[in-house]
């Protein structure tokens, strides 16, 4: 398996880069020792919505589904976790429980709609707008819940104001949990993405990852290699989702708040403009490009959150305007190719693992 | 003994014009069956309901001895068919090797595919290409990727629509050679073709299709010797 | 009982011009562009924006809707010529670059004017039917619809403009090598599409709360009719705005708003499912 970390459909699989990320990884651990625990939770709330922008390029930039429902997964796990962690509480590892419930209960939703869309052959433009439709109507919903009738169990949905009062996350340890809060949820996120991150590059490395550049390709042509394309776009459709909702469970347990206004516009583009700066075709490159917009943003939002908002809008503009396949990407393309032309990029396989 | 792929009463209409009518068709292993015919003449899309693009309006396909009329393009490809398709359709932003890899790999045991790779690369003469996006070969070598690709399934049945559309002579002569040989290690072929020097070369039975119907069918030597066919087809500047 | 069936159609006709209004000018740019423009919601907003200021300015209603329709238009054409023209090979980054014009837009609009300005109030009054009350203006926005539909129709099939966006839609190296000037075709188009996005923000201004966000309450509706319909605009949008009013209607009815609105989007999801090219392309295909 683990030869599949490197590959054709990842950049950086040198031994400088392992080397370099290593050094990054290192630096992540042991920054808050060097921090005070506020910076530290805030670091964590940059990473907790990278896991959001890599399933975006799971299925936009290797699987080709231009997706605009991220915050609709991302809200269905948010809220679903805020439920349940309100309704069955977080004591003996349930936080962990509700973790997974709502995550599954996401995949379920991504399920029925990735089925209609991508067994309707619902594709192209289609597949954004209407991935985006149920995703405002969600937020329109969430925000017309207002009223002490839209509750589950103990848990109002509050309307526009949100949900509020749900548990932090805890995982169980002798003596009782420990709950996931700044520096403890900062280590437990860092060491979620980092599986997360290396999970996917052996995916995208392994025969389910080339099938799905070859259905972005050309899937009329994939078909008649004898892959049943469809399977593999609903399955990227659904991971990736999941990983959205992975980021809405974490969002709320960070915050223990979560919103309508972070499903609905302008959040929803938010995902798409990450993943679009930052070169959708390749995992690291949004990794990297995702958490160093969410820094700017955050610094903008300080000062103005429409200025912060209208730059997103820009960076949109330009870097399709100008970079159609991303910054990261292009600049990595750039640098790859001027030293080393007669470097090889050997198919994994190929070699002993 | 039933033949390998057998087309039975096929129909295809568009809109209520029958591109393909009532058409017989019988591939016995071990062929390499030639379908030839003007243009309109339904080859290509004959080709489609045999692939699976589209579903016959009447008829059925069987191959196999399964009838597959109604199976997915995908299931048919995994039943032991092949296709290249006419127009070149690579995947251009992918390397040479990539694209070989994503035909090879449910094909070959893992720890192989590299050197059934390498192999393949050499066969098709494009090793020094291996690392280049596909989408720079020239228009011959795309095609031979392109069969590369369609062989690397290891098929039963391989389908070939137009294999020397754009091909120099030399390069035409040689890929009737290698269908040979792909034949001779035992498999069957359904080719559309238009050059009937390499009909000539390759082929084991003819069948004309002429407005959607079969016209005639036959050896190349019966098939050019009938005057009804040089009438519709070898009276073209097409056929010498 | 009259009464009963009156409420119910001026229900629906509600609905069906807020669906019609809303997506002809999406319906025309994706039809004959293959582009959606996803900024729709904000030319929406401009055109009530621009209404707005010239009603304050003093200009007789009537008048301050085509300064808004026209303001749409011409910010369309402009945008049309510098953003979107070079992405014609790629729908999918037209999408995006819309987009973020639409995120520009919104923002800025609410850092330059705030989040609300002063609104007009709804002209032409009522009347009562039975134990129903209804709006002038409703009627009148119903009828708005219609007319929008037959423009559309009457410009595509009629006027040599419309043969000649056909053709380029068809076939656009074909069109352009038979003199047709494509460029000029597609700014055209553009604009007449953000012109309709224009109408109805011009319309619906005195019916609603001017926010720069207002944009959003449009757009699902206008998404979903274009995906209804399917790419063919002349033969898809009516039907599409007919089966869609009719559910939603019936289900407020039944259920109230919110359910009207997650039963239309189920109804949509289940449309695309059985008609995958929308309504027009079940209906050329059956026509064939």
């Amino acid at each position: 398996m683990l030869h599949l970390l490197n590959g054709p459909q990842t950049l950086g699989n040198g031994r400088g880069f392992w080397i370099s990320a290593g050094f990054v990884l290192a630096a992540a651990l042991i920054y808050p020792a060097f921090a005070d625990p506020y910076d530290v939770g805030n670091f964590a709330y940059f990473l907790i919505w990278v896991f959001m922008a890599l399933g975006l390029c799971l299925m936009w930039g290797y699987g080709g589904m231009l997706s605009f429902g991220q915050t609709f997964f991302f809200g269905i796990g948010g809220y679903a976790y805020g439920v349940f962690s309100v309704d069955l509480g977080n004591a003996y590892g349930m936080a962990l429980g509700d973790f997974a419930m709502a995550v599954l209960l996401a995949g379920l939703a991504a399920a029925i709609l990735g089925y209609l869309m991508i067994y309707g052959r619902i594709g192209g433009v289609f597949f954004g707008i209407v991935t985006l439709s149920v995703t405002l109507a969600l937020a329109f919903f969430l925000g017309q819940t207002a009223g002490p009738e839209w509750a589950i169990g103990e848990a109002r949905l509050n309307g526009f104001n949100g949900m509020q009062g749900m548990s932090p996350l805890s995982i169980p340890w002798f003596g009782g949990g420990i709950d996931l809060e700044e520096t403890a949820l900062y280590y437990f996120v860092l060491i979620l993405l980092v599986c997360t991150y290396l999970a996917l590059r052996v995916l995208v490395n392994s025969r389910v990852g080339n099938v799905l550049v070859a259905v972005r390709e050309d899937p009329q042509r994939t078909e008649l290699l004898g892959y049943d394309v469809r399977r593999f776009q609903f399955g990227a459709f659904v991971l990736g989702s999941m990983l959205a909702a992975v980021s809405g469970v974490l969002y709320t347990s960070w915050g223990q708040f979560i919103t309508p206004s972070s499903i609905g516009l302008p959040a929803a583009a938010m995902p798409i403009v990450w993943v679009a700066f930052s070169g959708r075709s390749d995992l690291t490159a949004v990794l990297v490009g995702t958490f160093v917009l969410l820094a700017v943003f955050q610094t903008l939002t300080i000062y103005s959150e429409q200025a912060a908002l209208i730059l997103m809008g820009l960076i949109l503009v330009v870097t399709v305007m100008v970079a159609p396949q991303g910054c990261f990407v292009g600049l990595s393309r750039i640098a790859n190719r001027l030293p080393k032309r007669n470097r090889t990029l050997r198919v994994p396989s190929a070699e002993p693992g | 003994m039933a033949a390998l792929l057998e087309i039975a009463g096929a129909s295809k209409s568009f809109g209520g014009v029958f591109a393909v009518a009532d058409v017989d068709l019988a591939v016995e292993a071990g062929d390499i069956h030639c379908l030839i015919g003007p243009n309109g003449a339904g080859k290509s899309t004959l080709f489609k309901l045999v692939v699976g693009t589209y579903p016959p309006t009447a008829g059925r396909i069987v191959f196999k001895g399964t009838d597959i009329t109604q199976a997915k393009s995908f299931a048919r490809v995994a039943q032991g068919m092949s296709i290249k398709l006419q127009a070149p359709s690579v995947f251009k932003a992918l390397t040479v090797r990539q694209n070989l890899h994503i035909a090879l790999q449910d094909h070959v045991a893992r720890h192989a595919i590299g050197t059934e790779e390498d192999r393949l690369l050499e066969t098709l003469g494009l090793t020094s290409d291996a690392h280049r996006p596909a989408g720079l070969l020239s228009h011959g070598q795309q095609q031979w990727l392109e069969i590369g690709m369609a062989l690397a399934l290891r098929p039963v049945l391989l389908l070939l629509d137009e294999p020397t559309a754009g091909l120099s002579s030399d390069e035409t002569y040689r890929t009737g050679e290698l269908v040979k040989r792909l034949n001779a290690e035992g498999t069957t072929m359904l080719i559309v073709e238009h050059d009937m020097a390499f009909v000539r070369q390759i082929a084991t039975g003819v069948t004309v299709l002429h407005l959607g119907r079969i016209f005639a069918r036959g050896s190349i030597d019966e098939i050019v010797s009938d005057s009804r066919v040089a009438e519709i087809y070898l009276g073209t500047p097409h056929g010498q | 009982m009259f009464a009963d069936l009156f409420a119910y159609f001026y229900q629906f006709a509600d609905v069906f011009a807020f669906l019609v209004l809303s997506a002809a000018g999406l319906a025309v740019i994706f039809g004959m562009m293959g582009i959606i423009n996803m900024a729709h919601g904000e030319f929406i907003m401009c055109g009530a924006y621009a209404t707005t200021f010239a009603y304050h300015a003093g200009l007789p209603l009537p008048l301050a809707q085509a300064c808004g329709v026209v303001a749409a238009g011409l910010i369309g054409i402009v945008l049309e010529a510098t953003l979107i023209r070079p992405l014609y090979s790629r729908p999918l980054d037209s999408l995006l670059v819309t987009w973020g014009l639409g995120l520009i837009a919104t923002q800025g609009t609410l850092i330059v004017l705030g989040s609300s300005m002063a609104g007009i109030g709804t002209p032409g009054g009522g009347f009562r039917l039975g134990g129903y009350g209804f709006s002038i203006y409703r009627m009148i926005l119903f009828a708005a619809a219609l007319c929008v539909l037959a423009f559309i129709y009457l410009l595509f099939k009629r006027t040599r403009f419309g043969i000649y966006a056909r053709a380029t839609m068809q076939n656009a190296n074909m069109a352009q090598a038979l003199g047709v000037r494509r460029n000029r075709i597609y700014a055209l188009t553009f604009g007449i599409g953000a012109a309709l996005a224009g109408l109805c923000g011009a319309l619906y201004a005195p019916t609603m709360t001017l926010i720069p966000t207002m944009g959003a309450t449009f757009i699902v509706e206008a998404f979903v009719t274009v995906v209804v319909g399917g790419a063919n605009v002349l033969l898809g949008t009516a039907p599409a705005a007919v089966a869609l009013a009719v559910t939603r209607t019936t289900l407020n009815g039944l259920y109230g708003q919110v359910f009207g609105q997650i039963g239309l989007l189920l109804a949509v999801v289940l449309i695309i499912r059985v008609l995958p090219e929308g309504f027009s392309g079940w209906l050329a295909k059956r026509a064939s």
